[in-house]
């Protein structure tokens, strides 16, 4: 079911501060070509625990640890790679019928 | 305004003195303050090798209260790559190191540097001539340098 309002989506990475931020704009550029509404966010692994996002995206190694925070958990490892994100977030928004 | 280093041919042992040598070129700048080499290293040894976000390239960083005093961006070219345990993107042989005195400070020179390594700042840094080309290419990447 399409949801009423923009996606939340959560970049993570270990300070919370530098890498996740990258991948923040990488996630933004990504969603922006799908013409999704989102809303992403970046944050260190520990404080992700306490939030709940709808998508939740960062390397396998950080990943692994918070895989069920989120319905759609993304793993990556180039930061910089929108089209191989962008890629990944149509499968995956698609199967949750996020997709507009 | 963004204190902008850069350094090439660096020789380092591994990893650690790999992240020690990039994060020094803050130091002495002004940039950073002593203790920011080391709290670079244990952001690795306690999150693990997550900040090599791309192939060779690894983003050399610790929290503000570490030592930032300034925003400051250093591109470290090294002579020889070197290993970080990452399951893709090892070996390394580029590092641009970052520091910032609070977290909001560096988002606009980090943005911007997102941007410029997506549309191929890191290959321009490869192709670079010496130091001082690195530096001229880290400074045309970052608006306020």
């Amino acid at each position: 079911m399409a949801l009423d309002r923009p996606l939340e989506i959560l970049a993570v990475c270990g300070v919370g501060m530098g890498t996740s931020l990258m991948l923040k704009m990488t996630a933004e550029d990504a969603l922006r070509g799908l013409g999704v509404e989102a809303r992403v966010e970046n944050t260190d692994v520990s404080t992700a625990r306490g939030m709940s996002p709808d998508v939740v995206i960062g390397q396998g190694m950080h990943t692994s640890e918070i895989g069920d925070l989120a319905p759609i958990v993304i793993t990556i490892s180039d930061f910089l790679d929108k089209d191989g994100l962008q890629a990944q977030l149509r499968e995956r928004l698609a199967e949750k019928g996020w997709l507009s | 305004m963004t204190v902008v280093t850069a350094a090439d041919g660096v020789t380092a042992d591994g990893w650690r003195e790999a992240v020690v040598r990039a994060a020094e070129g803050l130091v002495e700048a002004g940039a950073a303050g002593p203790g920011y080499p080391e709290a670079c290293v244990r952001v690795v040894e306690e999150n693990g090798p997550y900040i090599v976000l791309a192939k060779g390239l690894a983003l050399v960083h610790a929290r503000p209260e570490e030592g930032g005093l300034a925003v400051g961006v250093g591109a470290t070219r090294l002579a020889a790559p070197v290993e970080f345990g990452h399951p893709d993107n090892d070996p390394v042989d580029l590092l641009l190191a970052f520091c910032t005195p609070d977290p909001d400070a560096h988002v606009g020179t980090l943005s911007a540097l997102a941007r410029a390594l997506s549309a191929g700042l890191a290959d321009r840094l490869r192709a670079a001539s010496g130091p001082d080309g690195l530096e001229h290419a880290l400074k045309e990447a970052l608006p306020d340098a």
